[in-house]
């Protein structure tokens, strides 16, 4: 299971080791493999740190071993901002000072609350997720059964990350169309 | 990056915007996207004796994604099934002047135009979508 604390204390201790203040007096040689291993320690220590990049860092390494991870679109997601962007385009027309209009923002402004609750949402279930695989990666069974439970959670991760970009893509629109 | 003029006049001037009621007969509806950018696309045909004889699209993205699915369902009225199938993405990259980084655009296109008529398919295979 990776632990957060556990991370950062193994950070801190790596980073002492690798640090470039430390080799101001040895080889230039030295010197540059120091501050090549303290940007690598960095990178890794932010990509574990943040659920969203190490999901995107893990589907980088699995996406040649997992059959088939991009999965169907969802429809119902899809639905839902075209029609979003359908009203945003009735509130760009709208003279802002009619009733229409005004209707139309606070129509717009609980959008844009519910999907930021969404990508909450998205969020806690990718920390499921990535609680899901730690038991796994634990286990360390090399079962049928484990490989297809392996699979799922790539492929929820995948659907996941994905559904993300979209959600903030239509937010970033509403945030920028009313704010 | 400069668009192209045709770009530019599909993206200003986009033809067959709109949509159809997704049950109505002879529809068939393609939603696809592309996870990388977030842009998403819908587009539908409605067919008459094997012939295409609208079809109309909704597109949240770039200019180039926009352009691509205006310029597809341009082409694709009058065309049968079968002639449609054969529309390509290099077609589309061909007419837009698309660049290199855009091209993913005119894939996203195609990629609609056979989701749209794989489902058109699908309903007018399955008995009860028959209505006659």
């Amino acid at each position: 299971m990776l632990d957060p604390q556990q991370l950062e204390a193994k950070f801190y201790e790596l980073s002492r080791t690798f640090h470039p203040d430390f080799y101001q007096t040895k080889s230039t040689a030295e010197q540059s493999i120091s501050l090549g291993n303290a940007a690598v320690l960095n990178t890794a220590y932010r990509t574990l740190r943040d659920p969203i990049q190490r999901a995107e860092y893990l589907l980088g390494l699995e996406a040649g071993s997992v059959k088939d991870i991009r999965t169907s679109p969802p429809a119902d997601l899809f639905e839902e901002i075209l029609e979003l962007q359908d009203t945003l385009d009735e509130y760009r027309a709208s003279d802002r000072e009619s009733d229409e209009s005004r209707r139309l923002h606070t129509t717009l402004q609980t959008e844009q609350e519910r999907l930021e609750q969404h990508k909450q949402e998205m969020e806690t279930q990718l920390h499921r997720l990535f609680s899901d695989w730690d038991a796994l990666q634990d286990a360390g069974e090399a079962t049928a059964d484990a490989r297809v439970k392996r699979d799922q959670l790539l492929k929820q991760m995948r659907n996941l990350l994905s559904n993300r970009t979209y959600v903030n893509n239509i937010v970033n629109d509403l945030t920028a169309t009313i704010a | 990056m400069a668009y192209s003029d045709k770009v530019v006049d599909h993206f200003n001037n986009p033809r067959n915007m709109g949509s159809f009621k997704k049950d109505e007969e002879g529809v068939g509806t393609g939603m696809v996207g592309a996870p990388e950018c977030g842009d998403v696309m819908k587009l539908q045909i409605k067919v008459q004796n094997d012939t295409i004889v609208d079809a109309k699209f909704k597109t949240f993205g770039c200019g180039s994604a926009i352009a691509s699915s205006s310029l597809a369902t341009e082409w694709l009225k009058g065309k049968t099934i079968e002639e449609a199938q054969k529309i390509k993405n290099t077609d589309i990259v061909q007419e837009l002047n698309l660049p290199p980084v855009k091209i993913h655009c005119s894939v996203l296109a195609e990629d609609a135009i056979k989701a749209a008529l794989s489902d058109y398919q699908k309903k007018t295979d399955s008995p009860q979508a028959d209505g006659k």
